[in-house]
């Protein structure tokens, strides 16, 4: 069967919003009443409907996984490391408050380490997870690895890749990225990627100066407005507000907005190198998203949170005139004495920012599938079942790490 | 019999076939030889076309209809499922209104519980609790000439039997005063130099010992753990927010029976309680000039000032009575300058608290 001809795109995202809000509300109304339990469940029906509505070549993607193996795999995540964690906190609180801040940042060095060597195992157990639970005509992925050597990869080559000044973080994302997906498999074969990192290295370069380069620009801006300041403001007094306002303009323009351009830049330059380089068998993948791709995605994303805050603005709002009709003393919590409205405003605070996540999720999936692509020959017959061991627990190390997918 | 298509979980192949029902079971065209029972079936993906069936012990196994199956068939399907076995057998709205009722439920006893819990945990336990916590805060304590031993005078006089308590001073500008686990007590030198009189002192450690006393210090541990526990399930850091909050929130009544602990100690060491109300009233008004941001870090804001708590040291003064300073002149300035007098006590690099 060939795939990708000039006009079908393998991948396809079939999906309508109004049909997504049904199960978005629904779990979160669930989610609420369960005090949070219910979100392993929520997780895999989202998932199951994006895979569902999601098309390769002409049949469509099928999520297997189920939510009790997401819980099951948070329960194990928070026994093995939550409660000893917690110990560690505590003795961590002694040492500090007992005057041993050196023992005590050694330890803290040390658990990092640990964190980094955990953080790489949740991230290939989690991929591993989502493959093996993802079908299609009714084969499945997955991966015979456990994720310890990956784990000692990610932790050597993270901390490489920072050691030299950062230079070598491309590297380390490159290489990495090769060293997961090359021990997955769909079906009965291997994906295979060589991504080449030297090909980043100029927009990582960019990326990596703009601080500089902001700050040295900065400098240079800075010239004629102190020379329009030096001619108002006299030594010792402040100077004028507008003065004060163009810097922090200029400051603001500077860090929140060009430097994440740049870090963007990179990372789609990243993404369309790695996915680009991905196979399986005769398959080969594409990731076409570019930067300006990513900066709508981005926007639109932004846009979506600016909504929940302008909401849950409503109830702080409210408080704020309340609190100045209240006469009260410093200190003094107007709600304190009133729980009922104190439940209220958490919940009018939660909720607005509840409702976000589950859109969030649905732009980005329809994002990814949109410029994902995939060109070649597939051979239905010899595409058989995967002989991967299945797993029994889902991402739960992954999802105590708060990660993201892919 | 019915037209259906079907993956054998072996290939990705489809094979589309027909569907013949047989006894429990039934047999697909593509392999005779086989009867699959009604019974192995499980519910697949909604697709929105024809349902989609899964098996219960075959992975990759799919039998699909392109149309709606016939009445005879269909009615030896499997239901679909939507949000879960359990909430798919009682219904959405029943399976919510159960879940918050048992999720208020579980929250109620989680905070109520540690009032019950506290007083039954071993006092040896939790002194060694407070100990391994605090052990000498990192040579922050002050003992300079005298201090301690007004210190001790002032808190025997407000507390006849002072067993397992360790009341304290730690060198640290800040007005402010704790209890921690195991009955110790920390006076910062901040509250001292803001205090005018030792009778204002009184009335704090007083309020500090009644927490000891009522093992407070025990149940909010508790009512901690126990909150970030069950708030687990809610993931990242807003179940941490709301830990913080509801705990925050909840130490209301406690503080009311500090204070009524600390208006019978005075009482008991004949010490005028008006003294303390003036002190509460004339933090209220210095951080009042501070600012809220700066008050935040302060003593009201761990104990929130109002005008019924003041009021009620100060309607505890019995007329008549003859009260008398808790700390001779000289105690008083030992205890005052505690710190002063201590040139190896620690300096507060402000980095802890």
């Amino acid at each position: 069967m060939g795939v990708g001809g000039q006009d079908e795109t393998a991948f396809a995202f079939e999906g309508r919003l109004a049909e997504f809000v049904p199960i978005a509300l629904t779990n979160i109304v669930l989610t609420f009443a369960t005090l949070g339990i219910y979100r392993f469940w929520a997780t895999t029906r989202e998932r199951a409907w994006f895979w569902s509505r999601t098309r390769f070549i002409d049949a469509p993607l099928e999520w297997t996984g189920k939510g009790i193996e997401l819980f099951i795999g948070f329960v194990i995540a928070a026994v093995l490391f939550g409660l000893p964690f917690l110990v560690f906190n505590l003795l961590l609180q002694g040492l500090i408050l007992q005057g041993q801040p050196l023992i005590a940042g050694l330890l803290i060095f040390g658990l990092y380490v640990l964190l980094l060597f955990l953080a790489g195992i949740a991230i290939f157990r989690g991929l591993r997870y989502r493959l093996s639970r993802t079908s299609w005509r009714g084969i499945h992925g997955g991966s015979d690895d456990n994720g310890v050597a990956y784990g000692g990869a990610y932790l050597a080559k993270t901390a490489v890749g920072f050691l030299a000044a950062g230079l070598l973080i491309p590297w380390s994302m490159t290489a990495l990225w090769r060293d997961r997906w090359s021990r997955m498999s769909f079906g009965p074969h291997m994906f295979e990627s060589q991504p080449t990192w030297t090909k980043l290295m100029g927009r990582y370069l960019i990326a990596y100066l703009a601080p500089v380069v902001i700050l040295i620009g900065l400098v240079i801006a800075m010239i004629p407005l102190l020379m329009v300041a030096g001619t108002q403001v006299q030594p010792g007094s402040t100077p004028p507000p507008g003065i004060i306002i163009a810097i922090i303009a200029v400051v603001m323009l500077g860090f929140y907005i060009i430097w994440p351009l740049a870090a963007l830049a990179y990372y789609s330059a990243y993404t369309r190198e790695v996915i680009g380089t991905l196979r399986l068998s005769t398959l080969e993948f594409a990731f076409t998203a570019r930067t300006k791709h990513w900066i709508a995605l981005f926007l639109g994303n932004a846009g979506i949170w600016a909504i929940a805050f302008l909401i849950a603005a409503i109830p702080i709002g409210a408080l704020g005139l309340f609190d100045n009709f209240v006469p009260s003393a410093p200190g003094d919590n107007p709600l304190r004495d009133n729980p009922v409205a104190y439940l209220t405003l958490i919940l009018a605070l939660i909720v607005p920012f509840a409702i976000v996540g589950p859109f969030i999720r649905y732009r980005n999936w329809r994002f990814f599938i949109r410029y994902m692509e995939a060109g070649g020959e597939i051979d239905i017959a010899s595409l058989t079942q995967s002989k991967t061991a299945g797993m029994t627990q889902g991402e739960g190390l992954l999802d105590a790490f708060d990660m993201g997918a892919i | 019999m019915a037209r259906v298509w079907h993956h054998d979980g072996v290939s990705a192949l489809r094979h589309d076939t027909e569907l013949t029902s047989v006894g429990d079971g039934f047999r697909l065209a593509t392999a005779p030889d086989t009867v699959i029972a009604w019974a192995d079936l499980l519910p697949g993906d909604d697709r929105g076309g024809g349902p989609i069936y899964r098996h219960k012990t075959l992975p990759g196994w799919r039998l699909g209809f392109d149309a709606p199956p016939p009445l005879e068939i269909a009615a030896k399907l499997p239901r679909a499922a939507r949000y879960g076995g359990l909430i798919d057998r009682f219904g959405l709205g029943p399976s919510v209104a159960a879940f918050a009722a048992a999720s208020a439920a579980v929250l109620v006893a989680v905070l109520s519980a540690p009032y019950y819990i506290a007083p039954l945990i071993p006092a040896s336990f939790e002194r060694q609790l407070g100990d391994a916590l605090v052990g000498d805060m990192g040579g922050r304590i002050c003992d300079g000439g005298g201090g301690q031993a007004a210190l001790d005078h002032l808190v025997a006089r407000i507390e006849p039997a002072p067993e397992g308590l360790k009341v304290r001073v730690i060198n640290v500008d800040m007005v402010n005063a704790v209890a921690l686990p195991g009955g110790n007590i920390f006076l910062f030198k901040g509250l001292l130099q803001a205090a005018q009189s030792p009778d204002e002192v009184a009335g704090v450690v007083g309020h500090e010992i009644g927490h000891v006393r009522n093992r407070d210090v025990m149940q909010a541990l508790l009512r901690q753990t126990g909150l970030s526990l069950v708030l687990g399930g809610v993931g990242g850091n807003s179940g941490g927010y709301l830990n913080a909050m509801v705990s925050a929130t909840y130490s209301r009544s406690a503080e009311a029976r500090a204070d009524g602990y600390a208006i019978d100690a005075l009482r008991r060491g004949q010490i005028t309680p008006v003294a303390t109300a003036g002190f509460f009233a004339r933090l209220a008004a210095s951080e009042a000039r501070l600012g809220r941001a700066a008050a935040a870090l302060g003593y009201l804001s761990s104990h929130p000032m109002s005008q019924s708590r003041a009021q009620a040291f100060r309607a505890s003064r019995v007329a008549g009575t003859t009260y008398a300073s808790a700390l001779s002149p000289a105690e008083w300035r030992a205890l005052v300058d505690i710190c002063r007098n201590d040139p190896d006590a620690a300096k507060d690099s402000g980095l802890f608290f």
